[in-house]
């Protein structure tokens, strides 16, 4: 109680603060609401256009029906993600949890996708019904995820963004074969907060009281739990349900506003984290102050946002808008503060059986291989139905079939060597390559290519591409170099980033520009223009490198072990990990430029390789490479032959394979 | 190769590279059908029936799609056939037209199985090329710019898919059609109040495109006699992407038409809509026009919107 009762002084003083910026922030925002409105109607109007607006006068009804309850949307949503955020930061006892980074908005979001393409009765049942099944899913496959890692902040944030990165995926997947209706799923993905009536405020009002209520109800239990598990049980705390609760309560706030608004990404992380560094820091100062700060910072937001959007002819929607700007708060908070320092990881999430004879595996795995890559190469429909080519007719397909295989084998080599070696070097399961950030520079370069040359050529898009994943890559080495990041949040750097270029798509495709609905097909990761000379490249490019890797072998055996003992055996630890890094990037990129940034290859092949018990550095190398190059060429088989004529991208068909396969991976290896 | 059925059975067998010659041919404005056929089977081509050597064209884009039917030479493969049946609607594809999945990832396989003598496409398409033009050369024309002068363009490109199909006549006659069809709309539209008009597609339902500056259907409007009510800033391709509350900026006495198809839940969701309900354009009770046109279309797609809006206005009480 002593400690309690210590900590509520400056909390006291903390919330003058808080309660100070936010007055002056929220001046602000009444100044630009104004200004805003000004430009609509005079200000002898403003009450008359408030309260009960003449329907002759179409400036008093854009008031009455548009600006204050697009302003009071701004408010509750913001609030309530807010609210959320600090309720999710508390009960996981983790500063960077929000609904964003569980997942929660993309879970909600990708069910909701699901039911308007596919079950449009379900949405009769309620959008939150859904939104609310689709996030809690979310969370629930997050904490299954990390539960063995103890719920340690960093393992869960890893889970959170990597469930929100298939959610997203797996919504792009089905916008990709809905084209003409791309446009409404990207903005409501990016959150608009365009409104014509009271309906969204006035359902998003009470339900923010309700949930304000159980907050003040849940506020003093959260804040025992504060004191450690056993303390708060031995105070009477009934442990569980508290947690339960308020995981409901914050899921529930959440996908609440996903489904009345859509998508407003990061201002449930950013608000709670803002209120701390205002000084509110006690619980009760916190689930306050969050909420507060939430709601102005949205509706700021907003504000600034329909400002520019009247400028450019051009829907802004805000949610992406916000994602922009949270994504790099997020970045700061990673390089700078916010999480406890944690040991790199002990390396028992790698363990697994050895097998009796590994290699007799790695050779059965590449017979499986081989056998995928005929099946691609003579298996197809063409217009009358499936077929296998052979003879003349292969003849005729093999040119197109041939180097689209071998890059998605090449690119899904150097995902899982990619893999193995992160995983590895961090002592952690969850490592992947889709998580250096150099994805996400590549995609970054390519949307640049596509975007600012008027003739986005091959080499161009290559190089721009190559430029992107070079400087995602100096950018991380040079963190990573400085030695002020552990290896494994050095990953979160990474998923910031891809979550970046996520928002920055977002905010292309809202627009309508096809251009722009081009660009993000291409950039999901399709072989669909890699050809001959591309392939062999790639190809080439893989062997070089792979052959690289064992040569780390005793590195990558010594390594999961932790900094200090790996230190103790005798290995240079700044500069193995520099050069693993490095090596694992530039795979990275390689691979990325043929399936796109996101794949989840890299993830799954070195798990699979050690569930089949090659635990050993080099035997796990071979197998997940075998395995990752299978998974691969099937991925870019089923995306071209299963909806045929159309195509799902090989990177995004073996997300979709690969990811379920991994959540269930993992919850059954769980202990 | 085992040729699908679309191909008339008189077909000569050639290689692709020969037919990708004749197509470059037709490019260069040449004579295409004389020369190519020449040099194929060395007879008296010349007084053949054009129809029989006409380069076979497969289309990327539904505009370019839509213009090579209505000049009689329909392509031999499309995007998305059957989206094109739902939203282009008019003039239909041939049956044998085939269906050649994303527009931003055409069927390889089932392109080159189709072997065409040449491929059209838009300028977005440019990644696309070099993959497609590994089957055959690819054409690449333009209708929307931020030039505001897509019927000029809508017009050249029309020539240049009459050259291409060896057909160079067609062109002239598509372009006459186009005239005659606004006349004809001009002349039932006669001696009423010339009011303005709204074009918009609903996205969602708070959100919705309206054409205006850069837009086909601002020509044909205009071509009508009639007032396109939206000034805003439009981009390239002739739209302004604003929240349904946008709309109340527009000339208060247009006529509001909204393009099909209209999702069903968004048509539900207007209903309720009190700001909708309210705009200028809707609060008579006059009803709303619906029309299924094509956005981003070509000179027919123009035809049709000139017919259907001027059909729909002259139905309504002067």
């Amino acid at each position: 109680m002593t400690a309690l009762r210590l900590g509520a002084t400056p909390v006291r003083g903390g919330l003058a603060v808080v309660a100070g910026l936010l007055v002056l922030a929220g001046l602000a925002g009444l100044g630009l609401a104004s200004a805003g409105l000004s430009t609509h109607l005079p200000a002898e109007l403003w009450l008359q256009a408030a309260l009960a607006p003449d329907d002759a006068d179409v400036r008093q009804l854009l008031v009455h029906y548009s600006l204050l309850p697009r302003l009071a949307t701004a408010l509750l949503a913001g609030a309530a993600l807010g609210l959320s955020g600090a309720v999710l930061q508390r009960v996981l006892a983790n500063p960077l949890a929000s609904p964003t980074t569980l997942g929660i908005e993309a879970g909600a979001r990708l069910a909701l996708a699901v039911a308007t393409l596919w079950w449009p009765g379900l949405l009769g049942l309620g959008r939150e019904a859904v939104a609310l099944a689709g996030g809690g899913a979310a969370v629930a496959v997050v904490l299954l995820l990390s539960l063995r890692a103890g719920l340690k902040p960093v393992a869960v944030l890893l889970a959170g963004l990597l469930v929100a990165l298939y959610a997203g995926s797996a919504a792009a997947a089905l916008t990709l074969l809905n084209e003409q209706w791309l446009v409404s799923l990207f903005i409501w993905g990016g959150g608009s907060l365009a409104q014509q009536d009271w309906s969204v405020a006035g359902a998003l009002g009470p339900r923010l009281a309700l949930a304000g209520a159980a907050a003040a109800l849940l506020a003093r239990p959260l804040a025992l739990l504060g004191l450690g598990e056993d303390t708060a049980r031995g105070l009477g705390v009934p442990v569980a349900a508290v947690r339960l609760a308020a995981l409901a309560l914050a899921v529930a706030l959440a996908t609440s506003v996903v489904s009345l608004v859509g998508v407003v990404a990061f201002v449930g992380l950013v608000a709670p984290a803002l209120a701390g560094l205002l000084g509110a820091r006690g619980v009760g100062a916190r689930l306050l102050a969050a909420p507060a700060v939430g709601a102005v910072l949205l509706a700021v937001t907003d504000l600034v946002v329909q400002r520019l959007s009247g400028a450019y002819g051009e829907l802004l929607p805000t949610g992406a808008v916000t994602a922009v700007f949270g994504a790099p708060v997020l970045l700061a908070f990673l390089l700078r503060r916010g999480l406890p320092a944690e040991p790199a990881g002990d390396g028992r999430g790698l363990a697994a059986a050895a097998a009796g004879r590994p290699w007799w595996t790695v050779a059965v795995l590449a017979v499986a291989l081989a056998g995928l890559a005929a099946l691609a190469l003579l298996a197809g429909p063409d217009a009358h139905g499936w077929r296998i080519s052979l003879g003349e007719g292969l003849a005729d397909l093999l040119p197109w079939r041939w180097p689209r295989t071998l890059a998605a084998a090449s690119a899904g080599a150097m995902l899982a060597a990619a893999g193995v070696v992160l995983q590895r070097l961090t002592g952690n399961p969850m490592a992947g390559p889709e998580m250096v950030g150099v994805g996400a520079g590549a995609a970054g370069g390519m949307i640049f290519a596509f975007l600012v040359l008027a003739d986005a050529g091959r080499l161009a898009t290559l190089a721009a591409a190559s430029a992107g994943a070079l400087l995602a890559l100096v950018v991380v080495v040079a963190l990573a170099g400085r030695g002020r990041l552990p290896p494994d949040r050095m990953l979160l750097v990474g998923v910031a980033l891809g979550a970046l270029a996520d928002a920055v798509v977002a905010v292309l495709m809202a627009g309508g520009d096809p251009k722009a609905m081009a660009l993000f097909a291409w950039s999901t990761g399709s072989t669909y223009r890699v050809d001959a000379p591309a392939a062999l490249a790639t190809a080439l490019v893989a062997g070089l490198l792979l052959a690289a890797a064992p040569v780390g072998g005793r590195w990558l055996a010594i390594l999961p072990l932790g900094g200090d003992p790996a230190r103790a055996l005798g290995v240079p630890l700044v500069a193995a990990r520099l050069l693993l890094l490095v090596l694992s990037a530039l795979l990275t990129a390689a691979a990325t430029l043929v399936v796109g940034p996101l794949s989840f290859v890299g993830l799954m092949g070195p798990h699979l390789a050690r569930g089949l018990g090659l635990v050993r550095p080099g035997a796990e190398l071979a197998g997940a490479v075998v395995i990752g190059a299978a998974v691969m060429v099937a991925a870019d088989w089923l995306g071209r032959t299963v909806v045929f004529p159309f195509e799902i991208p090989a990177g995004l068909a073996a997300t979709l394979i690969g990811g379920p396969w991994l959540v269930l991976l993992l919850a059954r290896r769980r202990r | 190769m085992t040729r699908p059925p679309i191909l008339p059975a008189a077909a000569p067998a050639m290689t692709r590279r020969r037919f990708a010659a004749l197509g470059l041919a037709g490019l260069a404005g040449a004579s295409l059908v004389a020369r190519g056929s020449a040099a194929l089977a060395g007879m008296a081509v010349e007084e053949h029936d054009a129809q029989a050597a006409a380069p076979r064209i497969a289309s990327l884009d539904w505009a370019l799609a839509e213009t090579l039917v209505a000049l009689g030479h329909p392509p031999v493969a499309v995007p998305d056939k059957r989206g094109y049946g739902e939203w282009v609607v008019e003039p239909a594809l041939p049956a044998a037209t085939a269906d050649l999945g994303s527009r931003f990832t055409p069927n390889i396989e089932l392109l080159a199985a189709l072997a065409p003598d040449l491929v059209v496409a838009i300028p977005y398409q440019g990644p696309l090329l070099p993959v497609v033009e590994r089957v055959a050369p690819v054409l690449t024309l333009s209708i929307y710019e931020s030039d505001g002068r897509p019927f000029e363009r809508a017009c050249a490109v029309a020539q240049r898919l009459a050259e291409a199909a060896g057909d160079p006549e067609a062109a002239a006659t598509l372009v006459a059609r186009t005239e005659a069809a606004f006349a004809a709309g001009r002349t039932r539209l006669a001696g009423r109040a010339p009011r303005p008009v709204l074009v918009a597609s609903l996205v969602d339902p708070h959100h919705a495109w309206v054409y205006g500056a850069n837009s086909l259907f601002t020509v044909a409007i205009e071509r009508l006699g009639l007032a396109n009510a939206w000034h805003g800033e439009t981009n390239a391709w002739g739209f302004s992407a604003i929240g349904i509350e946008g709309l109340a900026e527009a000339d208060p006495g247009a006529r509001l038409v909204l393009l099909e198809p209209v999702p069903a839940d968004v048509a539900a969701r207007l209903e309720t809509n009190p700001l909708w309900r309210r705009l200028p354009f809707v609060r008579g009770g006059e009803p709303v026009i619906r029309l299924p046109v094509v956005v981003f279309g070509g000179l027919p797609s123009a035809i049709r919107f000139s017919d259907l809006l001027s059909a729909r206005l002259a139905e309504a009480p002067a």
